[in-house]
């Protein structure tokens, strides 16, 4: 408007300057109510661009609350907080539900002495439910179901005593039954900058520190799987140090648990009464099996991680016969005493620094552990090669302390395809060697447990992404002595495998496995 | 058969030699945050990977990442380094797949 005025002035004056005659007048007055309609035209239509303006700036919503265009950008911004905190919400207040199952067929093959070669196919299906929980965000459960069972029907509660052993009731295939595996709950605090982590429940105690990797687990659980690999129940005090000693990732944790808990249960018959007993009282049979450990990361870079442990574990046990029953020898539990032990075990998460894809996306590692007994005084019944029963004592088929030792060496590369894994590894245990590896998932029994020579290579192949995979690995143990992997009295006792008849001098495994995870 | 089989493997670790892996992976990208940046940040993995959404980190990730390298570059200038160095184009869409996996909105649950 501003500018419309003078121009029309100007218009005036300029053709009042070229025109005089009547005509001219007529013809300016017209231009110029031309031009005045044009003003006023325009001038409603200004009027309409300010009301829609207002009614944009200024309008309400139906429940009386003021938007505003200027405040568009704002508005967004809320929203998608809003938006990310019902996320949030939804997906940390509710349990989290993760699913790993594994379809497999192992074929197994045992050279024994005197006797020839044994072998099997088994097939099964193992599934693990994963759950979490973090109501805060310093309070976390976590916990975990599985199944592990062998196609169809099976035969082996016939055989064997111990098949669904507390120790490895998920990693030992059997029948279709759901058992825990895991739960615990973690709490986090903090003491000036030292943060730490307290937590009571069924430990996340299998496939551990280094056999992640052969058990194709990106995250390790919580001990070091060369030496402790089973399922157990107890507390963590885990101790964060590296802000304070400025050690990356260095932290302490100290775990407690029970292998062995000496009970009567509910209802159980006191036959010097012929009643009942009042329940759970101590079954004087067995002193509780406890162990105490310390877990110490003592680096960790991302590309180096040392880790250590070392453990006490007391009142270990053995089977104790008590007689010749009607249907054969009576079996219980007692303790044989002590055992300690411990691990060093490094792992390079990449070789070099940038020397090339292929060594940045290779990892090795290298481990050590040791295991000592001390054993009591208790007498235990054995069963003598002329098939009847004396008392024995000792542990590991000695009465004197025993060391035993391990090595454990392992290397996984970048295969051909994309996100494809090949692995190799090796490990040797010495004649007294003795770990707590019960829930090691190799059906030929723990190889890290072998006082002998073992060997595993093993490759992992995507087929959709990194849910369904395949998996095929081959385990060779070339036994030197028997009594791997059982218990820690005279069941333990090593015995050389050429001169012991009905001795496993060999066993091998080869897995063929889907697995999906999601 | 053991011939055999050294052969097979040698074959594979000869073939690995030359290959490459472009496979994003979120265990990988905790090792270069860990190696890389945790220094310079001071916080760990899961703590740095909840300063965003899902939503958030993608955008920050988007194209060649130039969102994300400038914002840390700003908030952390020991960082800068690494994120104009030629080892971040390498192990980016690692941490880019960490970041995302871990981050505040992810339901993700911290472990022992």
């Amino acid at each position: 408007m501003k500018f419309i005025h003078p121009l029309l002035l100007g218009a005036v004056f300029s053709v009042s300057f070229a025109q005089s005659d009547t005509d001219a007048l007529k013809t300016l007055e017209l231009q110029v109510k031309q031009l005045q309609a044009q003003i006023e035209a325009l001038k409603a239509n200004q009027d309409k661009i300010s009301t829609l303006q207002a009614s944009l700036s200024n309008s309400t919503m139906g429940d009386g609350k003021e938007v505003s265009v200027t405040k568009n950008a704002d508005d967004i911004t809320l929203l998608k907080k809003q938006v990310g905190d019902i996320k949030k919400h939804t997906a940390g207040d509710n349990v989290k539900w993760d699913i790993d199952f594994r379809t497999a067929y192992d074929n197994l093959d045992y050279k024994i002495n005197g006797v020839g070669d044994k072998h099997n196919g088994v097939w099964t299906n193992k599934l693990i439910l994963g759950m979490s929980a973090s109501p805060i965000d310093n309070l976390v459960f976590r916990g975990a179901l599985g199944a592990y069972k062998i196609y169809g029907q099976n035969n082996v509660a016939q055989n064997s005593y111990f098949q669904n052993f507390d120790w490895y009731g998920t990693q030992k295939p059997s029948d279709n039954a759901i058992r825990l595996r895991e739960a615990y709950f973690l709490y986090m605090n903090e003491v000036g900058d030292m943060p730490y982590t307290v937590s009571f429940g069924r430990r996340p105690s299998t496939d551990g520190f280094l056999t992640n990797l052969r058990a194709d687990n990106a995250e390790p659980k919580s001990p070091i799987g060369h030496n402790i690999n089973m399922e157990f129940d107890g507390a963590s005090f885990k101790f964060d140090l590296d802000k304070i000693t400025g050690i990356p990732g260095f932290y302490a944790k100290l775990c407690l648990g029970r292998g062995f808990s000496d009970t009567t249960g509910a209802y159980s018959m006191n036959m010097s009464i012929m009643g009942f007993n009042p329940g759970y009282i101590n079954a004087d049979q067995n002193p509780n099996m406890d162990l105490a450990g310390l877990i110490l990361q003592l680096y960790d870079n991302g590309q180096y991680k040392l880790m250590g442990n070392y453990f006490i574990a007391k009142n270990l046990m053995d089977m104790d016969i008590t007689g010749m029953g009607l249907t054969g020898p009576n079996f219980k539990f007692s303790d044989v005493g002590d055992m300690s032990g411990g691990a060093l075990s490094l792992q390079v998460n990449g070789i070099g620094d940038g020397w090339s894809d292929f060594l940045d996306d290779t990892i090795f590692f290298a481990s050590y552990a040791f295991s000592k007994t001390d054993p009591n005084s208790n007498k235990l019944g054995v069963i003598t090669p002329m098939g009847t029963i004396s008392p024995m004592s000792g542990m590991l088929g000695s009465q004197d302390s025993k060391f035993g030792s391990s090595i454990y060496l392992g290397l996984q590369t970048p295969g051909i395809f994309e996100g494809d894994r090949f692995g190799l590894e090796y490990n040797r245990g010495s004649k007294y060697w003795r770990s707590f590896t019960y829930g090691e998932d190799t059906l030929i029994g723990s190889k890290l447990a072998a006082r002998g020579n073992a060997y595993e290579a093993y490759y992992t192949k995507p087929i959709a992404g990194k849910n369904l995979v395949a998996g095929l690995s081959y385990a060779y143990i070339d036994y030197d002595y028997t009594g791997s992997d059982t218990f820690f009295g005279w069941t333990g006792t090593p015995m050389d495998v050429d001169k012991t008849p009905g001795a496993v001098k060999s066993a091998q495994q080869v897995r063929l496995s889907l697995r999906y995870r999601y | 058969m053991r011939k055999l089989l050294s052969f097979v493997l040698g074959a594979f670790l000869m073939l690995n030699l030359v290959s490459t892996n472009a496979f994003a992976d979120a265990a990988k990208g905790q090792k270069y945050y860990l190696k890389f940046m945790k220094p310079a940040t001071g916080m760990n993995g899961a703590e740095f990977a909840r300063l965003q959404t899902q939503a958030g980190w993608q955008e920050l990730f988007e194209g060649d990442a130039t969102k994300f390298v400038e914002k840390y570059s700003k908030e952390y200038p020991a960082l800068q380094d690494f994120l104009k160095s030629d080892k971040f184009p390498k192990s980016m869409t690692h941490i880019k797949d960490f970041c995302i996996e871990y981050a505040v909105d992810s339901g993700k649950v911290p472990s022992c």
